[in-house]
Protein backbone atom coordinates (compact mmCIF):
# COMPACT_ATOMS: atom_id res chain seq x y z
CA UNK A 1 0.00 0.00 0.00
CA UNK A 2 2.88 2.28 0.71
CA UNK A 3 3.76 1.79 -2.93
CA UNK A 4 0.50 3.38 -4.15
CA UNK A 5 0.66 6.12 -1.55
CA UNK A 6 4.06 7.10 -2.87
CA UNK A 7 2.79 7.52 -6.45
CA UNK A 8 1.33 10.99 -5.94
CA UNK A 9 2.12 13.69 -3.35
CA UNK A 10 -0.41 13.50 -0.48
CA UNK A 11 -1.90 16.92 -1.29
CA UNK A 12 -2.94 15.65 -4.73
CA UNK A 13 -4.25 12.18 -4.00
CA UNK A 14 -5.64 11.02 -0.73
CA UNK A 15 -5.78 7.28 -0.04
CA UNK A 16 -8.03 5.59 2.47
CA UNK A 17 -6.88 2.06 3.28
CA UNK A 18 -9.03 -0.81 4.55
CA UNK A 19 -7.68 -4.21 5.47
CA UNK A 20 -11.01 -5.99 5.18
CA UNK A 21 -13.69 -5.93 2.51
CA UNK A 22 -16.79 -5.40 4.67
CA UNK A 23 -15.37 -2.27 6.30
CA UNK A 24 -14.45 -0.83 2.92
CA UNK A 25 -17.95 -1.48 1.57
CA UNK A 26 -19.64 0.67 4.16
CA UNK A 27 -17.34 3.59 3.45
CA UNK A 28 -17.67 3.14 -0.32
CA UNK A 29 -21.45 3.16 -0.15
CA UNK A 30 -21.60 6.21 2.12
CA UNK A 31 -18.89 8.32 0.58
CA UNK A 32 -17.88 6.94 -2.80
CA UNK A 33 -14.25 7.74 -3.70
CA UNK A 34 -13.11 8.88 -7.17
CA UNK A 35 -11.46 5.53 -7.73
CA UNK A 36 -11.53 2.20 -5.93
CA UNK A 37 -8.43 -0.02 -5.90
CA UNK A 38 -9.20 -3.53 -4.68
CA UNK A 39 -6.72 -6.22 -3.71
CA UNK A 40 -7.65 -9.56 -5.21
CA UNK A 41 -6.73 -11.45 -2.10
CA UNK A 42 -8.82 -10.05 0.77
CA UNK A 43 -9.89 -11.96 3.88
CA UNK A 44 -13.62 -12.48 4.55
CA UNK A 45 -14.86 -10.83 1.38
CA UNK A 46 -12.81 -11.57 -1.73
CA UNK A 47 -11.76 -8.80 -4.11
CA UNK A 48 -13.96 -9.95 -7.04
CA UNK A 49 -17.00 -10.28 -4.77
CA UNK A 50 -16.45 -6.77 -3.45
CA UNK A 51 -16.13 -5.43 -7.00
CA UNK A 52 -19.39 -7.05 -8.02
CA UNK A 53 -21.24 -5.78 -4.97
CA UNK A 54 -20.26 -2.23 -5.84
CA UNK A 55 -20.97 -2.65 -9.55
CA UNK A 56 -24.36 -4.30 -9.10
CA UNK A 57 -25.82 -1.08 -7.72
CA UNK A 58 -26.69 1.38 -10.46
CA UNK A 59 -25.76 4.38 -8.30
CA UNK A 60 -22.22 3.11 -7.89
CA UNK A 61 -21.71 1.58 -11.33
CA UNK A 62 -19.95 4.72 -12.51
CA UNK A 63 -17.26 4.40 -9.81
CA UNK A 64 -14.09 3.20 -11.55
CA UNK A 65 -12.78 0.03 -9.93
CA UNK A 66 -9.30 -1.42 -10.46
CA UNK A 67 -8.45 -4.91 -9.25
CA UNK A 68 -4.90 -5.49 -8.09
CA UNK A 69 -3.63 -8.97 -8.96
CA UNK A 70 -0.30 -10.64 -8.25
CA UNK A 71 1.84 -12.72 -10.57
CA UNK A 72 1.12 -15.87 -8.58
CA UNK A 73 -2.47 -16.03 -9.71
CA UNK A 74 -2.58 -16.86 -13.43
CA UNK A 75 -4.62 -14.44 -15.54
CA UNK A 76 -6.01 -17.37 -17.55
CA UNK A 77 -8.22 -18.18 -14.57
CA UNK A 78 -9.82 -14.72 -14.48
CA UNK A 79 -13.35 -14.59 -15.80
CA UNK A 80 -13.53 -11.01 -17.07
CA UNK A 81 -17.16 -11.41 -17.87
CA UNK A 82 -18.07 -12.28 -14.29
CA UNK A 83 -15.96 -9.64 -12.53
CA UNK A 84 -17.09 -6.16 -13.51
CA UNK A 85 -13.91 -4.23 -12.87
CA UNK A 86 -12.81 -1.39 -15.13
CA UNK A 87 -9.14 -2.34 -15.24
CA UNK A 88 -6.55 -4.41 -13.40
CA UNK A 89 -2.91 -4.13 -12.37
CA UNK A 90 -0.50 -7.02 -11.91
CA UNK A 91 1.84 -6.53 -8.99
CA UNK A 92 4.86 -6.00 -9.01
CA UNK A 93 4.46 -3.03 -11.31
CA UNK A 94 6.65 0.00 -12.03
CA UNK A 95 5.58 3.27 -10.37
CA UNK A 96 5.30 4.99 -13.77
CA UNK A 97 2.99 2.33 -15.17
CA UNK A 98 0.83 2.19 -12.05
CA UNK A 99 0.40 5.96 -12.03
CA UNK A 100 -0.39 6.09 -15.74
CA UNK A 101 -2.87 3.24 -15.63
CA UNK A 102 -4.75 4.66 -12.65
CA UNK A 103 -5.03 8.12 -14.13
CA UNK A 104 -6.15 6.66 -17.47
CA UNK A 105 -8.88 4.70 -15.69
CA UNK A 106 -10.00 7.84 -13.92
CA UNK A 107 -10.15 9.92 -17.10
CA UNK A 108 -11.83 7.20 -19.10
CA UNK A 109 -14.52 6.92 -16.46
CA UNK A 110 -15.27 10.63 -16.49
CA UNK A 111 -15.45 10.67 -20.30
CA UNK A 112 -17.79 7.69 -20.49
CA UNK A 113 -19.93 8.74 -17.60
CA UNK A 114 -21.22 11.93 -19.11
CA UNK A 115 -21.66 10.73 -22.71
CA UNK A 116 -25.18 10.05 -23.90
CA UNK A 117 -25.49 6.26 -24.21
CA UNK A 118 -27.29 6.45 -27.56
CA UNK A 119 -25.45 9.15 -29.47
CA UNK A 120 -22.20 9.15 -27.45
CA UNK A 121 -22.34 12.96 -27.50
CA UNK A 122 -21.25 14.84 -24.34
CA UNK A 123 -24.04 15.15 -21.78
CA UNK A 124 -25.17 17.73 -19.25
CA UNK A 125 -22.06 17.97 -17.10
CA UNK A 126 -19.84 18.68 -20.10
CA UNK A 127 -22.40 21.05 -21.61
CA UNK A 128 -22.69 23.15 -18.46
CA UNK A 129 -18.92 23.18 -17.98
CA UNK A 130 -18.33 24.30 -21.54
CA UNK A 131 -20.87 27.11 -21.40
CA UNK A 132 -19.75 28.37 -17.99
CA UNK A 133 -16.16 28.27 -19.17
CA UNK A 134 -16.98 30.46 -22.20
CA UNK A 135 -18.96 32.86 -19.99
CA UNK A 136 -16.09 33.13 -17.53
CA UNK A 137 -13.64 33.87 -20.32
CA UNK A 138 -16.07 36.50 -21.70
CA UNK A 139 -15.80 34.87 -25.08
CA UNK A 140 -18.59 35.82 -27.52
CA UNK A 141 -20.59 32.78 -28.63
CA UNK A 142 -23.98 31.66 -29.88
CA UNK A 143 -25.70 28.90 -27.98
CA UNK A 144 -28.48 26.97 -29.68
CA UNK A 145 -31.05 24.66 -28.10
CA UNK A 146 -32.51 22.18 -30.57
CA UNK A 147 -35.50 19.98 -30.02
CA UNK A 148 -37.81 17.89 -32.13
CA UNK A 149 -41.51 18.67 -32.52
CA UNK A 150 -43.96 15.73 -32.43
CA UNK A 151 -41.24 13.29 -31.42
CA UNK A 152 -43.42 11.79 -28.71
CA UNK A 153 -46.26 10.87 -31.04
CA UNK A 154 -43.77 9.27 -33.42
CA UNK A 155 -42.28 7.26 -30.55
CA UNK A 156 -45.74 6.23 -29.39
CA UNK A 157 -46.77 4.99 -32.78
CA UNK A 158 -43.58 3.29 -34.01
CA UNK A 159 -41.88 2.28 -30.75
CA UNK A 160 -38.75 3.51 -29.05
CA UNK A 161 -36.25 1.75 -31.28
CA UNK A 162 -37.58 3.67 -34.29
CA UNK A 163 -37.50 6.78 -32.09
CA UNK A 164 -33.84 6.10 -31.34
CA UNK A 165 -33.16 5.94 -35.08
CA UNK A 166 -34.53 9.46 -35.42
CA UNK A 167 -32.42 10.73 -32.52
CA UNK A 168 -29.30 9.21 -34.08
CA UNK A 169 -30.19 10.86 -37.36
CA UNK A 170 -30.78 14.24 -35.72
CA UNK A 171 -27.47 13.95 -33.87
CA UNK A 172 -25.60 13.21 -37.11
CA UNK A 173 -27.26 16.10 -38.93
CA UNK A 174 -26.37 18.54 -36.15
CA UNK A 175 -22.81 17.29 -35.68
CA UNK A 176 -21.95 17.32 -39.38
CA UNK A 177 -23.51 20.71 -39.97
CA UNK A 178 -21.62 22.22 -37.04
CA UNK A 179 -18.41 20.51 -38.12
CA UNK A 180 -18.63 22.05 -41.56
CA UNK A 181 -18.23 25.44 -39.83
CA UNK A 182 -14.77 24.43 -38.69
CA UNK A 183 -13.31 26.41 -35.83
CA UNK A 184 -12.25 25.97 -32.26
CA UNK A 185 -15.47 27.40 -30.89
CA UNK A 186 -17.75 24.56 -31.91
CA UNK A 187 -19.46 22.09 -29.63
CA UNK A 188 -22.41 19.70 -29.80
CA UNK A 189 -24.01 18.12 -26.76
CA UNK A 190 -27.00 15.87 -26.12
CA UNK A 191 -29.04 17.08 -23.14
CA UNK A 192 -31.14 13.92 -23.31
CA UNK A 193 -34.18 12.61 -25.17
CA UNK A 194 -34.87 14.83 -28.16
CA UNK A 195 -32.96 17.85 -26.79
CA UNK A 196 -29.61 18.88 -28.18
CA UNK A 197 -27.39 21.96 -27.85
CA UNK A 198 -24.66 23.38 -30.01
CA UNK A 199 -22.25 26.29 -29.78
CA UNK A 200 -20.89 28.32 -32.69
CA UNK A 201 -19.31 31.73 -33.26
CA UNK A 202 -22.16 34.32 -33.39
CA UNK A 203 -21.69 35.17 -37.07
CA UNK A 204 -22.12 31.61 -38.39
CA UNK A 205 -25.03 30.41 -36.29
CA UNK A 206 -27.87 31.54 -38.53
CA UNK A 207 -26.66 29.72 -41.62
CA UNK A 208 -26.05 26.63 -39.47
CA UNK A 209 -29.68 26.78 -38.32
CA UNK A 210 -30.87 27.09 -41.90
CA UNK A 211 -28.85 24.06 -42.95
CA UNK A 212 -29.99 21.92 -40.04
CA UNK A 213 -33.63 22.74 -40.75
CA UNK A 214 -33.20 21.99 -44.44
CA UNK A 215 -31.39 18.69 -43.93
CA UNK A 216 -33.70 17.48 -41.19
CA UNK A 217 -36.84 18.27 -43.17
CA UNK A 218 -35.45 16.45 -46.20
CA UNK A 219 -34.40 13.33 -44.33
CA UNK A 220 -37.06 12.79 -41.65
CA UNK A 221 -39.89 11.54 -43.94
CA UNK A 222 -37.80 8.40 -44.68
CA UNK A 223 -38.20 7.35 -41.08
CA UNK A 224 -41.99 7.00 -41.46
CA UNK A 225 -43.83 4.07 -43.00
CA UNK A 226 -44.68 4.58 -46.63
CA UNK A 227 -48.40 5.20 -46.12
CA UNK A 228 -47.80 7.78 -43.37
CA UNK A 229 -45.18 9.40 -45.56
CA UNK A 230 -47.70 9.82 -48.36
CA UNK A 231 -50.43 11.04 -46.03
CA UNK A 232 -48.07 13.56 -44.44
CA UNK A 233 -49.26 12.97 -40.89
CA UNK A 234 -49.73 10.11 -38.42
CA UNK A 235 -52.68 9.03 -36.32
CA UNK A 236 -51.84 8.43 -32.70
CA UNK A 237 -53.44 8.82 -29.29
CA UNK A 238 -52.84 12.10 -27.45
CA UNK A 239 -52.18 12.52 -23.73
CA UNK A 240 -55.89 12.15 -22.98
CA UNK A 241 -56.17 8.91 -24.96
CA UNK A 242 -58.01 10.40 -27.95
CA UNK A 243 -57.07 9.57 -31.53
CA UNK A 244 -55.48 12.58 -33.12
CA UNK A 245 -53.57 13.66 -36.19
CA UNK A 246 -49.92 14.52 -35.63
CA UNK A 247 -47.79 16.39 -38.14
CA UNK A 248 -44.46 15.02 -39.33
CA UNK A 249 -41.55 15.73 -36.99
CA UNK A 250 -39.76 19.04 -37.38
CA UNK A 251 -36.97 20.89 -35.53
CA UNK A 252 -37.24 23.99 -33.35
CA UNK A 253 -34.05 25.88 -32.58
CA UNK A 254 -33.65 28.71 -30.05
CA UNK A 255 -30.41 30.70 -30.23
CA UNK A 256 -29.05 33.08 -27.61
CA UNK A 257 -25.94 35.21 -27.94
CA UNK A 258 -23.31 36.04 -25.42
CA UNK A 259 -21.86 39.24 -26.79
CA UNK A 260 -20.13 41.97 -24.72
CA UNK A 261 -20.07 39.55 -21.81
CA UNK A 262 -23.78 40.03 -21.09
CA UNK A 263 -24.21 36.59 -19.53
CA UNK A 264 -22.89 36.01 -16.05
CA UNK A 265 -24.01 32.49 -15.36
CA UNK A 266 -25.02 29.32 -17.17
CA UNK A 267 -28.44 29.42 -15.52
CA UNK A 268 -29.23 32.72 -17.23
CA UNK A 269 -28.37 31.23 -20.60
CA UNK A 270 -30.63 28.24 -20.19
CA UNK A 271 -33.50 30.35 -18.85
CA UNK A 272 -33.50 32.77 -21.78
CA UNK A 273 -33.20 29.81 -24.12
CA UNK A 274 -36.21 28.04 -22.62
CA UNK A 275 -38.42 31.10 -23.12
CA UNK A 276 -37.20 31.45 -26.65
CA UNK A 277 -37.83 27.78 -27.32
CA UNK A 278 -41.52 28.25 -26.57
CA UNK A 279 -41.61 30.86 -29.30
CA UNK A 280 -39.82 28.58 -31.77
CA UNK A 281 -42.16 25.69 -30.97
CA UNK A 282 -45.25 27.80 -31.51
CA UNK A 283 -44.25 28.23 -35.16
CA UNK A 284 -45.59 25.25 -37.14
CA UNK A 285 -42.97 23.19 -38.98
CA UNK A 286 -39.23 23.57 -38.57
CA UNK A 287 -38.04 26.96 -37.40
CA UNK A 288 -35.34 28.85 -35.56
CA UNK A 289 -35.56 31.94 -33.36
CA UNK A 290 -32.60 34.22 -32.66
CA UNK A 291 -32.43 36.27 -29.48
CA UNK A 292 -31.38 39.60 -30.90
CA UNK A 293 -31.72 41.66 -27.74
CA UNK A 294 -28.85 44.00 -26.93
CA UNK A 295 -27.41 43.74 -30.40
CA UNK B 1 -27.83 -25.38 -60.95
CA UNK B 2 -27.41 -27.03 -57.57
CA UNK B 3 -28.22 -25.09 -54.43
CA UNK B 4 -24.67 -25.62 -53.12
CA UNK B 5 -23.06 -24.14 -56.18
CA UNK B 6 -25.38 -21.16 -56.02
CA UNK B 7 -24.58 -20.54 -52.35
CA UNK B 8 -20.88 -20.82 -53.09
CA UNK B 9 -21.10 -18.29 -55.92
CA UNK B 10 -23.23 -15.96 -53.86
CA UNK B 11 -20.56 -16.04 -51.14
CA UNK B 12 -17.85 -15.38 -53.68
CA UNK B 13 -19.73 -12.37 -55.09
CA UNK B 14 -20.57 -10.90 -51.71
CA UNK B 15 -16.95 -11.15 -50.61
CA UNK B 16 -16.46 -7.94 -52.55
CA UNK B 17 -14.90 -5.54 -50.10
CA UNK B 18 -13.49 -2.84 -52.25
CA UNK B 19 -15.36 -2.06 -55.39
CA UNK B 20 -13.35 -0.07 -57.86
CA UNK B 21 -14.12 3.51 -58.67
CA UNK B 22 -13.34 5.85 -61.50
CA UNK B 23 -10.16 7.82 -60.80
CA UNK B 24 -11.45 11.04 -62.37
CA UNK B 25 -14.37 11.26 -59.98
CA UNK B 26 -12.14 10.38 -57.07
CA UNK B 27 -9.82 13.24 -57.81
CA UNK B 28 -12.62 15.76 -58.32
CA UNK B 29 -14.43 14.78 -55.13
CA UNK B 30 -11.21 15.01 -53.12
CA UNK B 31 -10.64 18.49 -54.49
CA UNK B 32 -14.16 19.61 -53.55
CA UNK B 33 -13.80 18.15 -50.06
CA UNK B 34 -10.70 20.21 -49.48
CA UNK B 35 -12.43 23.43 -50.54
CA UNK B 36 -14.26 24.90 -47.53
CA UNK B 37 -16.63 26.76 -49.86
CA UNK B 38 -17.98 23.70 -51.64
CA UNK B 39 -21.50 22.60 -50.79
CA UNK B 40 -22.86 19.14 -50.12
CA UNK B 41 -24.96 19.50 -53.29
CA UNK B 42 -21.84 19.87 -55.41
CA UNK B 43 -20.15 16.90 -53.76
CA UNK B 44 -23.30 14.78 -53.93
CA UNK B 45 -23.61 15.52 -57.64
CA UNK B 46 -20.05 14.40 -58.27
CA UNK B 47 -20.31 11.24 -56.19
CA UNK B 48 -23.60 10.44 -57.93
CA UNK B 49 -21.75 10.13 -61.22
CA UNK B 50 -19.88 7.14 -59.93
CA UNK B 51 -21.94 4.05 -59.22
CA UNK B 52 -19.24 2.40 -57.17
CA UNK B 53 -18.56 5.34 -54.91
CA UNK B 54 -22.32 5.91 -54.60
CA UNK B 55 -22.85 2.30 -53.59
CA UNK B 56 -20.12 2.56 -50.96
CA UNK B 57 -21.55 5.75 -49.48
CA UNK B 58 -25.05 4.25 -49.31
CA UNK B 59 -23.73 1.01 -47.86
CA UNK B 60 -21.95 2.92 -45.13
CA UNK B 61 -24.80 5.23 -44.14
CA UNK B 62 -27.24 2.31 -44.02
CA UNK B 63 -24.96 0.12 -41.92
CA UNK B 64 -26.07 -0.57 -38.32
CA UNK B 65 -23.13 1.51 -37.00
CA UNK B 66 -25.04 4.71 -37.69
CA UNK B 67 -28.17 3.38 -36.09
CA UNK B 68 -30.75 3.72 -38.88
CA UNK B 69 -30.22 0.81 -41.30
CA UNK B 70 -32.22 0.77 -44.51
CA UNK B 71 -33.44 4.39 -44.33
CA UNK B 72 -31.28 6.49 -46.61
CA UNK B 73 -31.42 6.27 -50.37
CA UNK B 74 -30.00 9.54 -51.70
CA UNK B 75 -26.38 10.62 -51.80
CA UNK B 76 -27.23 14.13 -50.64
CA UNK B 77 -28.77 12.82 -47.43
CA UNK B 78 -25.98 10.31 -46.96
CA UNK B 79 -23.42 13.12 -47.13
CA UNK B 80 -25.17 15.16 -44.45
CA UNK B 81 -25.34 12.13 -42.18
CA UNK B 82 -21.86 10.76 -42.76
CA UNK B 83 -19.97 14.04 -42.75
CA UNK B 84 -16.98 15.01 -44.83
CA UNK B 85 -14.48 13.14 -42.67
CA UNK B 86 -16.07 9.78 -43.31
CA UNK B 87 -16.44 10.55 -47.01
CA UNK B 88 -12.78 11.47 -47.18
CA UNK B 89 -11.89 8.23 -45.45
CA UNK B 90 -14.06 6.27 -47.86
CA UNK B 91 -12.40 7.87 -50.84
CA UNK B 92 -8.91 7.34 -49.52
CA UNK B 93 -9.64 3.71 -48.74
CA UNK B 94 -11.12 3.10 -52.16
CA UNK B 95 -8.58 1.39 -54.28
CA UNK B 96 -8.70 2.15 -57.94
CA UNK B 97 -8.83 -0.82 -60.24
CA UNK B 98 -7.82 -0.34 -63.84
CA UNK B 99 -10.39 -2.96 -64.68
CA UNK B 100 -13.17 -0.46 -64.23
CA UNK B 101 -11.87 2.06 -66.72
CA UNK B 102 -10.91 -0.55 -69.31
CA UNK B 103 -13.72 -3.07 -69.35
CA UNK B 104 -16.57 -1.11 -67.81
CA UNK B 105 -16.55 2.35 -69.31
CA UNK B 106 -19.55 1.66 -71.52
CA UNK B 107 -21.45 0.44 -68.47
CA UNK B 108 -20.70 3.62 -66.58
CA UNK B 109 -22.22 5.78 -69.30
CA UNK B 110 -25.18 3.44 -69.56
CA UNK B 111 -25.69 3.66 -65.78
CA UNK B 112 -25.45 7.45 -65.55
CA UNK B 113 -27.79 7.71 -68.55
CA UNK B 114 -30.27 5.37 -66.91
CA UNK B 115 -30.16 7.43 -63.71
CA UNK B 116 -30.96 10.54 -65.71
CA UNK B 117 -33.82 8.74 -67.47
CA UNK B 118 -35.26 7.49 -64.17
CA UNK B 119 -35.19 11.00 -62.75
CA UNK B 120 -37.05 12.35 -65.80
CA UNK B 121 -39.62 9.52 -65.72
CA UNK B 122 -40.28 9.95 -62.00
CA UNK B 123 -40.80 13.68 -62.50
CA UNK B 124 -43.14 13.07 -65.46
CA UNK B 125 -45.13 10.57 -63.38
CA UNK B 126 -45.35 13.18 -60.60
CA UNK B 127 -43.47 11.18 -57.95
CA UNK B 128 -41.87 12.72 -54.88
CA UNK B 129 -38.06 12.48 -54.51
CA UNK B 130 -37.08 11.76 -58.12
CA UNK B 131 -33.46 11.53 -56.87
CA UNK B 132 -34.25 8.19 -55.25
CA UNK B 133 -35.31 6.79 -58.59
CA UNK B 134 -32.12 8.20 -60.10
CA UNK B 135 -29.99 6.36 -57.54
CA UNK B 136 -31.77 3.09 -58.36
CA UNK B 137 -31.14 3.76 -62.05
CA UNK B 138 -27.48 4.43 -61.38
CA UNK B 139 -27.03 1.19 -59.45
CA UNK B 140 -29.26 -1.07 -61.56
CA UNK B 141 -26.34 -2.89 -63.23
CA UNK B 142 -24.07 -3.02 -60.16
CA UNK B 143 -24.24 -6.82 -60.26
CA UNK B 144 -22.39 -6.78 -63.58
CA UNK B 145 -19.49 -4.86 -62.02
CA UNK B 146 -19.36 -7.29 -59.13
CA UNK B 147 -19.17 -10.32 -61.42
CA UNK B 148 -16.39 -8.68 -63.45
CA UNK B 149 -14.46 -8.09 -60.26
CA UNK B 150 -15.08 -11.28 -58.34
CA UNK B 151 -15.42 -13.83 -61.14
CA UNK B 152 -13.39 -12.52 -64.09
CA UNK B 153 -13.43 -15.84 -65.95
CA UNK B 154 -17.22 -16.05 -65.69
CA UNK B 155 -17.36 -12.48 -67.03
CA UNK B 156 -15.36 -13.57 -70.11
CA UNK B 157 -17.67 -16.52 -70.65
CA UNK B 158 -20.73 -14.25 -70.46
CA UNK B 159 -19.18 -11.86 -72.98
CA UNK B 160 -18.48 -14.79 -75.30
CA UNK B 161 -22.07 -16.06 -75.09
CA UNK B 162 -23.38 -12.54 -75.83
CA UNK B 163 -21.13 -12.30 -78.93
CA UNK B 164 -21.80 -15.78 -80.28
CA UNK B 165 -25.52 -16.08 -79.65
CA UNK B 166 -26.56 -12.40 -79.80
CA UNK B 167 -28.65 -12.63 -76.63
CA UNK B 168 -29.33 -10.18 -73.81
CA UNK B 169 -26.53 -9.91 -71.24
CA UNK B 170 -29.02 -11.09 -68.63
CA UNK B 171 -29.73 -14.30 -70.54
CA UNK B 172 -26.02 -14.96 -71.01
CA UNK B 173 -25.50 -14.48 -67.25
CA UNK B 174 -28.23 -16.99 -66.52
CA UNK B 175 -26.64 -19.46 -68.90
CA UNK B 176 -23.16 -19.12 -67.40
CA UNK B 177 -23.87 -18.41 -63.74
CA UNK B 178 -27.35 -19.77 -63.25
CA UNK B 179 -28.64 -16.33 -62.20
CA UNK B 180 -28.56 -12.77 -63.48
CA UNK B 181 -27.23 -9.43 -62.19
CA UNK B 182 -30.74 -8.64 -60.94
CA UNK B 183 -30.41 -11.47 -58.43
CA UNK B 184 -26.91 -10.31 -57.45
CA UNK B 185 -28.27 -6.82 -56.90
CA UNK B 186 -30.82 -8.18 -54.44
CA UNK B 187 -28.09 -10.03 -52.51
CA UNK B 188 -25.88 -6.96 -52.40
CA UNK B 189 -28.78 -4.78 -51.28
CA UNK B 190 -29.49 -7.13 -48.37
CA UNK B 191 -25.82 -7.49 -47.59
CA UNK B 192 -25.44 -3.70 -47.38
CA UNK B 193 -28.77 -2.96 -45.64
CA UNK B 194 -29.93 -0.74 -48.47
CA UNK B 195 -33.50 0.60 -48.17
CA UNK B 196 -36.19 -1.72 -49.55
CA UNK B 197 -37.27 0.69 -52.29
CA UNK B 198 -33.72 0.83 -53.62
CA UNK B 199 -33.43 -2.95 -53.47
CA UNK B 200 -36.64 -3.38 -55.47
CA UNK B 201 -35.48 -0.80 -57.99
CA UNK B 202 -32.18 -2.52 -58.72
CA UNK B 203 -33.33 -6.13 -58.45
CA UNK B 204 -36.73 -5.88 -60.11
CA UNK B 205 -36.00 -3.89 -63.23
CA UNK B 206 -36.22 -6.91 -65.55
CA UNK B 207 -39.54 -8.16 -64.15
CA UNK B 208 -40.97 -4.91 -62.76
CA UNK B 209 -44.64 -5.70 -62.34
CA UNK B 210 -44.03 -8.79 -60.18
CA UNK B 211 -42.43 -6.69 -57.45
CA UNK B 212 -44.64 -6.91 -54.35
CA UNK B 213 -43.59 -3.68 -52.67
CA UNK B 214 -42.58 -0.50 -54.43
CA UNK B 215 -43.43 -1.87 -57.91
CA UNK B 216 -43.28 1.72 -59.19
CA UNK B 217 -39.58 1.88 -58.35
CA UNK B 218 -38.91 -1.26 -60.40
CA UNK B 219 -41.11 0.04 -63.24
CA UNK B 220 -39.30 3.38 -63.43
CA UNK B 221 -35.89 1.67 -63.62
CA UNK B 222 -37.23 -0.77 -66.20
CA UNK B 223 -38.51 1.99 -68.44
CA UNK B 224 -35.35 4.06 -67.85
CA UNK B 225 -33.16 1.11 -68.88
CA UNK B 226 -35.14 0.58 -72.08
CA UNK B 227 -35.11 4.29 -72.97
CA UNK B 228 -31.38 4.77 -72.50
CA UNK B 229 -30.67 1.66 -74.58
CA UNK B 230 -32.97 2.96 -77.29
CA UNK B 231 -30.91 6.17 -77.35
CA UNK B 232 -27.79 3.98 -77.65
CA UNK B 233 -25.92 5.75 -74.89
CA UNK B 234 -23.20 3.64 -73.28
CA UNK B 235 -23.47 -0.11 -73.19
CA UNK B 236 -25.13 -2.61 -70.88
CA UNK B 237 -22.87 -5.35 -72.28
CA UNK B 238 -24.97 -6.33 -75.30
CA UNK B 239 -26.46 -4.58 -78.32
CA UNK B 240 -30.09 -5.47 -77.72
CA UNK B 241 -32.95 -3.45 -76.34
CA UNK B 242 -35.03 -5.35 -73.77
CA UNK B 243 -38.76 -5.53 -74.47
CA UNK B 244 -40.66 -2.65 -72.90
CA UNK B 245 -43.23 -4.13 -70.55
CA UNK B 246 -46.55 -2.37 -71.33
CA UNK B 247 -47.85 -3.23 -67.87
CA UNK B 248 -45.01 -1.23 -66.36
CA UNK B 249 -46.13 1.85 -68.29
CA UNK B 250 -49.71 1.20 -67.24
CA UNK B 251 -48.69 0.97 -63.61
CA UNK B 252 -46.85 4.27 -63.88
CA UNK B 253 -49.91 5.70 -65.63
CA UNK B 254 -47.75 6.98 -68.46
CA UNK B 255 -48.65 6.92 -72.15
CA UNK B 256 -46.44 7.03 -75.21
CA UNK B 257 -46.75 10.77 -75.69
CA UNK B 258 -45.43 11.27 -72.15
CA UNK B 259 -42.50 8.96 -72.91
CA UNK B 260 -41.71 11.16 -75.92
CA UNK B 261 -41.64 14.10 -73.56
CA UNK B 262 -39.24 12.24 -71.26
CA UNK B 263 -36.98 11.48 -74.22
CA UNK B 264 -36.97 15.17 -75.18
CA UNK B 265 -36.02 16.16 -71.64
CA UNK B 266 -33.20 13.63 -71.62
CA UNK B 267 -31.80 14.70 -74.96
CA UNK B 268 -31.88 18.33 -73.88
CA UNK B 269 -30.08 17.49 -70.65
CA UNK B 270 -27.44 15.42 -72.38
CA UNK B 271 -26.78 18.25 -74.82
CA UNK B 272 -26.77 20.82 -72.07
CA UNK B 273 -24.72 19.24 -69.33
CA UNK B 274 -23.29 15.98 -70.58
CA UNK B 275 -23.77 12.82 -68.62
CA UNK B 276 -23.71 14.10 -65.10
CA UNK B 277 -27.06 15.60 -64.26
CA UNK B 278 -30.25 14.38 -62.80
CA UNK B 279 -28.83 12.87 -59.66
CA UNK B 280 -29.31 13.70 -56.00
Amino acid sequence: MAFFQSLWPPDQVEWTVFQRGPMALEQVFNAPPDLLLVDDDLPQLSGPTLVNMVKSENVYRQLPVVLCLTEEKPLENMDFHAVEMDDFLVYPISPLEARSRLSLTLHRASRELDANPLTKLPGNTSIIQRIQDLIDRKEPFALAYVDLDHFKSFNDKYGFSRGDEVLMMAARVIVNTIRSFAGKLTFVGHVGGDDFVFILPPDTVESACQRIVESFDGIVPHFYDQDDQERGFILSTDRKGNMQRFSMMSVSIAVIFNTDGRLKHFGEASQIAMNLKKKAKSIPGSSYVLDRRQE
Amino acid sequence: MSEDLRTERKGQLLAVKDLPTLPVVLEEVSKLLEDPNSSTQQIAKLISRDQVLSAKVLKMVNSPIYGFPGRISTIQHALVLLGFNVIKGLIISTSVFELMTTSMVGLWEHSVGCAMACNAIAREAGFKDPEEYAVAGLLHDLGKVIVALQMPTAKEEIDAVVRQEDVLYLDAEKKVLGFGHDRINAWVADHWNLPVNLKIGISGHHRPVTAQHYPKMACVVHVGDVLIRTLEIGSGGDDLVPRLDPEALALLQLDMSQLDKVLDVMLAEIEGDGLSMGLG
